[in-house]
């Protein structure tokens, strides 16, 4: 039979309760409270057994319960490092597939181009070539970002966010997905200005970057964006909003993991590691990042930064 | 091969563009397909003679449409592209009803070479369930139990190691094909290296030892510098074990 905690400590206090209760009742005034008189006759040999029986008994007590609280311990360590080792198999397994698509591509096409192409034709191919070998540029390079996030120490200053939100509009501004969409930035400053958050500009940057980089890549044409800041203290707010077709309910738990590409975002460009580095930068910040989205409405990104206290 | 005609199904447009016209140009009829259910309704309309599925599709992978295909009866021959090298599990497994999986990244004339040899296999055997699908197999007197993990020689039990007998079951599964040492490496390994493969002549020795090849039939024939291939027809066990 499995005890709770609660229930085994009630049931280790309750003689010494019972106890305390009779003995305040028998001390109260009109009650008989008889004084006994004992008297215990015993040889010195068996009043050693006795005592030493008692300390054997307690110890050994103690150490069963030392010897359950190490196994526990041991028991949940090892839970950990297997989660551990579990998760690093997943990333591996997931890399070697985001790896081999476009070698494969580009295994195809240098067959294509060797078997002999007219030569108007070879223009595309090189093109298509490039934009493989591109593809896992960017995963390295966002591999190598997600390792330095992760190990690296980076200096905390007071970064004003309204400013860089305002820059990352302006980098997308020849964004190929921008001049079918519209993207509005509001800063909501008013009676007093955002308060600055402190942390790494760069990578504070690149995380709200990403999201307003993945609306615009995951958004059909002549959807809305919206990025937003506002204080709620003692957390500075970002959100990135969108009216597109809203994330799948199913995908949803899994869209910050490394490598997890939604089904409807397959085959769309990406490393599919952009969500899982701002998940990463906002960690370092202290924050968090949160989603929200109903289907056929839209979605919310929620980034919560802590403010200087 | 004139009018074999292959569904040709990944999601990855830059893979497709370029294996389709290759594989016409190899003389082969090609209609692709961008995610498992398109796949799965191409089967119903076009009845290709051979299906090439990508394992990661959107919608279902490749994998359901091959059990989905198998549970309605439907034996067309299927290569799955597969993406993930983890040993020989990922080669045999056993329900999916596969008839060839081959990794990605590949050569696309591997790909050919694939398509040719199971092609072949079906068209000299009986039509039905592919070998993969076989829980036993018999080749001369060799009878290799996959679930088992045994191998018999005239109802002798033969001891091998792991390695080998899953090399054995490779070469039992692709019969009359011939393999490089970096493709069995591959296969069975899950990875090619070109200083390892000598591992495979150390494991192919051990094998050839093992079931007494050369004694009165061959079995495992090489073929200098390129590689091995096994020689005796392979045929299900299943039936008669029942």
């Amino acid at each position: 039979m499995k005890l709770r905690r609660g229930s085994v400590i009630a049931l280790i206090l309750s003689p010494l309760a019972v106890g305390l209760i009779l003995a305040i009742f028998l001390q109260s005034p009109g009650v008989t409270n008889p004084v006994l008189r004992f008297q215990i006759r015993a040889d010195l040999g068996t009043l050693i057994l006795i005592a030493g029986g008692l300390l054997t008994a307690s110890a050994l007590g103690f150490w069963s319960f030392r010897r359950r609280a190490n196994t526990r311990l041991r028991m949940a360590v090892e839970n950990v490092r297997e989660e551990a080792k579990g998760e690093r198999r997943r990333f591996l397994r997931q890399l070697d597939h985001e790896l081999k698509n476009p070698l494969t591509a580009l295994q195809a096409e240098l067959a294509y181009l060797a078997e002999g192409v007219p030569i108007e034709q070879t223009g595309k191919v090189l093109r298509d070539m490039n934009d493989q070998a591109e593809r896992i540029g960017r995963l390295i390079t966002d591999l190598r970002k997600l390792a330095q996030i992760e190990e690296q120490a980076f200096e905390r200053e007071p970064v004003d966010i309204g400013e860089l939100l305002q820059e990352v509009v302006e980098a997308v501004q020849d964004h190929p997905g921008l001049p079918e969409r519209c993207l509005h930035l509001t800063l909501l400053q008013s009676p007093w200005k955002l308060p600055p958050v402190p942390g790494d500009r760069g990578l504070l940057w690149l995380a709200c970057f990403n999201l307003v980089d993945n609306a615009l890549k995951f958004t059909p044409p002549s959807s809305e964006i919206e990025v937003r800041a506002f204080e709620v203290s003692p957390w500075l707010v970002v959100e990135v909003t969108d009216n597109g077709p809203g994330i799948p309910p199913e995908d949803l738990p899994y869209i910050f993991e490394e490598f997890y590409r939604g089904k409807n975002v397959r085959g769309c460009p990406g490393s599919g590691l952009g969500l899982a580095l701002v998940r990463a930068i906002m960690a370092r910040h202290g924050g968090d990042i949160a989603v929200r989205s109903r289907s056929g409405q839209g979605t919310v990104f929620t980034l919560r930064l802590p403010l200087a206290s | 091969m004139e009018g074999t005609h292959i569904l040709l199904a990944d999601d990855e447009r830059g893979i497709t563009d370029y294996l389709a016209p290759i594989l016409e140009r190899a003389g082969y009829s090609v209609t692709v397909a961008c995610d498992g259910q398109t796949a799965l309704r191409k089967v119903h309309e076009l009845h290709p003679d051979l299906i090439v599925l990508d394992v990661l599709m959107p919608g279902m992978d490749g994998r359901q449409v091959c059990r989905q295909l198998r549970a309605a009866g439907d034996w067309t021959p299927v290569i799955v592209l597969t993406r993930v090298s983890t040993t020989t599990d990922k080669v045999l497994s056993l329900e999916e009803g596969a008839d060839d999986y081959l990794c990605k990244p590949f050569e696309p004339q591997e790909l050919i070479a694939r398509i040719r040899a199971v092609l072949r296999r079906k068209g000299s055997g009986k039509p039905g369930k592919p070998l993969s699908m076989a829980g036993k197999l018999r080749s001369g007197e060799l009878v290799l139990d996959r679930k088992a993990r045994r191998l018999k020689k005239s109802r002798q039990v033969i001891d091998l190691t792991p390695k080998a007998l899953a090399l054995l079951e490779y070469l039992m599964l692709h019969p009359d094909q011939v393999f490089s040492r970096d493709q069995l490496m591959d296969a069975v390994w899950g990875w090619a290296q070109p200083v390892a493969s000598r591992a495979i002549d150390v494991r192919i020795a051990e094998l050839r030892h093992a079931i007494d090849d050369d004694q009165q039939t061959t079995y495992i024939e090489t073929m200098t510098g390129i590689g091995y291939r096994f020689m005796v027809p392979v045929e299900s066990a299943d039936e008669e074990a029942r």
